[in-house]
């Protein structure tokens, strides 16, 4: 692949990012309080949660910008303190600020990040020329950087990031500010740079958006990622389902039959975009969907209301109001 | 492996300085700002010819001025230019993008400094079409030359690396910037103030003894006095301030050290032909402490017919200038130590992974 060519062999190590009980205090204020997270390499993850959560200072700690306080950090078996050198030269890191030079042009400036990496002048200009075509950014590229508008830069940004050929890739709010087809084309990007090796660990407030790109996810909420079993309940809690069908009079008809609605669902109502219902488990909105066509309605819509990210991050983050762990609901205000 | 790492570290370094010149010193402004330079010296080389006669007594004058137009004017402008190199870079959010790369913090920081004192560099570069002028008039030496343009780009090096140096330190540009042109301030005008102030404030008593003549007989014919009847001893104190004690703070002065590092140019009366030697001398007279107790009889002067006339020629400027210590290698060491310890701490502070941020600092 053509992104593929100047990259560092080592790059190509896989094994991605393991974070262990990591902390993160600025004087006594803890941002992070325990975060614990695995990255394989060849996937994408979601860090999801709330403003203020701590997803930005666990991406610093990742980039190599900041030291965590407890906990340890591992990309591709480096560890960001004591061998930053190592981690930098395998870690792509797209900022949640977009900064960049404001009189170079978007080719010099990625230029002079390819030179940055100890490309040798031409190395890191034919890099350019291919991150700048891999970016769309073909008719922005001679313009200072300060001129561009901010999905623009959001894509220089991105771009900057991919220089080196990463093989672990940290992004921070990557989607903000970017049109529906430059969102479709990250995505795909990010896919095939999955499919490579790269281990990616996205943070990102748009979940429908992750829900379609990413492997996992990891929610981290009042400093804590959240565990595993605590994902999974929440993930499989009761959810509002969508149904819309080609004759809405059939469905309600339907939907009023005794025996089509089974004991775990409840019919929410109707809005403009369908009927809502409100389901235990998937189990049961299988059985809906079948019962429903036996009765003959043309059902041509029928899926869950929100994404299961939003799903899982709502619900997660609604059990204790504000945080993820119950119990330390009341010392983390 | 050490060589081929030592180019490594060169080249990064390179692409900083670069980064930075084409970052912070560009486009039309800048020569402008260049241009109103070369006419401003421009102008004060005429007048200083027209001043020093200098057609008659040669460039001296108007070389040494023209080096202190280039001091002031790159301790004006340097710490603009210098003084938010860090902490404006992470204003900008361009800080840590680079940080994240192969490029060291070490090499982040000189980068800064060397592009920082090139930009200042560029004024006496302005200047040299009129520096070499004062030359082509004459009785400027080789020897002050190389020094005065030495010591003076070393100057500017240490207002640049104060400037990058503090903007590294402290988070917020426009303080960085004020605190950088308050060291400016400090060195040129503080110093002189101190030096003033202290001295006037340390006074001492000092005794004059006078023995006068009460009566005498004048003899026309030789010219003598005799039966000469002396006054007893009439005693009067005042106080001198004594700026022997304080002498070193001017040699903190930037002006100081240039002028004192210059090698001095005296006339055959004694009497220095350029601003170098003018300061120098002054400086250099501040070292002598003042005479605490003086005598004066007049009686002998009378018996000797005030053949000898002890009182009244003091050594010349050249013989102050030479009898008394150089200082200029102390205030430039103090100034090279300044501007590395600025740039040292800067590095400390600027290292990644950032163990402790400052209040209110965003890292990226």
């Amino acid at each position: 692949m053509s992104f593929m060519t100047v990259s560092d062999s080592a790059a190509r190590t896989p094994s991605g990012i393991a974070v262990s009980g990591v902390s993160r205090a600025f004087g006594s204020v803890f941002a992070l309080l325990d975060a614990t997270l695995t990255v394989p390499a060849g996937s994408v993850t979601a860090l999801i949660g709330p403003n203020g959560s701590g997803k930005t200072t666990l991406l610093l700690m990742l980039a190599t910008l900041l030291t965590p306080s407890t906990g340890t950090i591992r990309i591709n078996g480096h560890d960001p303190v004591t061998e930053p050198e190592r981690v930098r030269a395998i870690m792509g890191w797209m900022p949640d600020t977009l900064g960049s030079w404001p009189s170079l042009s978007a080719r010099a400036a990625l230029q002079t990040t390819g030179r940055m990496y100890r490309m040798t002048r031409e190395q890191a200009a034919v890099r350019a020329d291919e991150l700048i075509a891999l970016t769309d950014l073909d008719n922005f590229a001679d313009r200072p950087s300060r001129v561009l508008s901010r999905g623009q830069k959001q894509r220089l940004s991105l771009a900057r990031a991919l220089v080196h050929s990463p093989g672990v890739l940290l992004l921070d709010e990557p989607a903000s500010g970017l049109d529906p087809a430059a969102r479709a084309s990250l995505r795909q990007l990010l896919r095939r740079l999955a499919g490579d090796g790269t281990a990616i660990l996205v943070s990102s407030h748009v979940l429908a958006e992750l829900d379609e790109m990413a492997d996992a996810a990891v929610f981290l909420a009042d400093g804590r990622t959240a565990s595993p079993e605590q994902v999974a309940a929440a993930g499989a809690s009761a959810r509002a389902w969508r149904i819309r069908s080609l004759d809405e009079a059939a469905l309600e008809r339907a939907l009023a039959a005794a025996g089509v609605v089974g004991a775990l669902v409840q019919v929410l109502g109707v809005d403009q975009l369908g009927t809502l219902v409100r389901v235990e488990n998937e189990a049961s909105a299988a059985a809906l969907l079948h019962n429903l066509v036996l009765r003959g309605v043309p059902v041509c819509d029928f899926g869950p209301a929100v994404g299961n990210l939003e799903h899982t991050f709502l619900d997660l983050t609604r059990e204790t109001g504000h945080g993820i762990a119950p119990n330390d609901s009341e010392a983390t205000k | 492996m050490n060589d081929s790492r030592n180019r490594v570290f060169l080249t990064g370094l390179w692409l900083i300085v670069t980064l930075e010149l084409r970052q912070r010193v560009r486009g039309v402004s800048w020569y402008v700002l260049l241009g109103v330079f070369m006419l401003l010296v421009g102008i004060a080389t005429f007048l200083l010819w027209l001043a020093t006669s200098a057609w008659l007594s040669g460039g001296g004058g108007v070389f040494s001025t023209i080096i202190f137009l280039v001091l002031l004017l790159g301790t004006l402008v340097s710490p603009a230019l210098s003084g938010n190199a860090v902490n404006g870079d992470r204003d900008a959010g361009i800080l840590a993008t680079t940080q994240v790369t192969l490029i060291s913090t070490g090499q982040l920081v000189l980068g800064k400094f060397l592009a920082a004192w090139i930009t200042a560099l560029a004024f006496l570069a302005a200047a040299l079409p009129f520096l070499i002028f004062a030359v082509v008039l004459g009785e400027v030496s080789g020897g002050t030359i190389a020094v005065s343009v030495l010591v003076l780009a070393a100057e500017l090096g240490v207002i640049a690396a104060v400037g990058v140096g503090l903007s590294g330190i402290l988070t917020r540009p426009l303080f960085s910037i004020v605190l950088t042109y308050l060291v400016v301030a400090a060195l040129s005008l503080g110093t002189l103030i101190a030096f003033a102030l202290l001295g006037a404030a340390t006074q001492q008593q000092a005794t004059s003894v006078n023995y006068q003549v009460v009566s005498s007989t004048y003899d026309e014919q030789t010219g003598k006095q005799s039966d000469i009847v002396c006054s007893t001893a009439q005693t009067s104190t005042y106080n001198v301030p004594r700026f022997d004690s304080y002498w070193w703070i001017l040699a903190a002065n930037p002006y100081v050290v240039v002028a004192d590092a210059a090698p001095g140019s005296f006339d055959d009366g004694g009497n220095p032909t350029d601003l170098f030697g003018q300061i120098a001398v002054g400086v250099r007279s501040a070292q002598a402490p003042p005479e605490l107790y003086q005598e004066y009889n007049g009686c002998d002067d009378a018996a000797k017919g005030y053949s000898d006339q002890a009182f009244s020629d003091g050594p010349t400027l050249q013989e102050t200038y030479d009898g008394a210590v150089p200082s200029w290698f102390i205030g430039l060491a103090m100034h090279l130590l300044l501007g590395a310890g600025a740039l040292a701490w800067a590095w400390r502070r600027t290292r990644t992974p950032a163990t402790k941020l400052p209040v209110g600092s965003r890292i990226a």
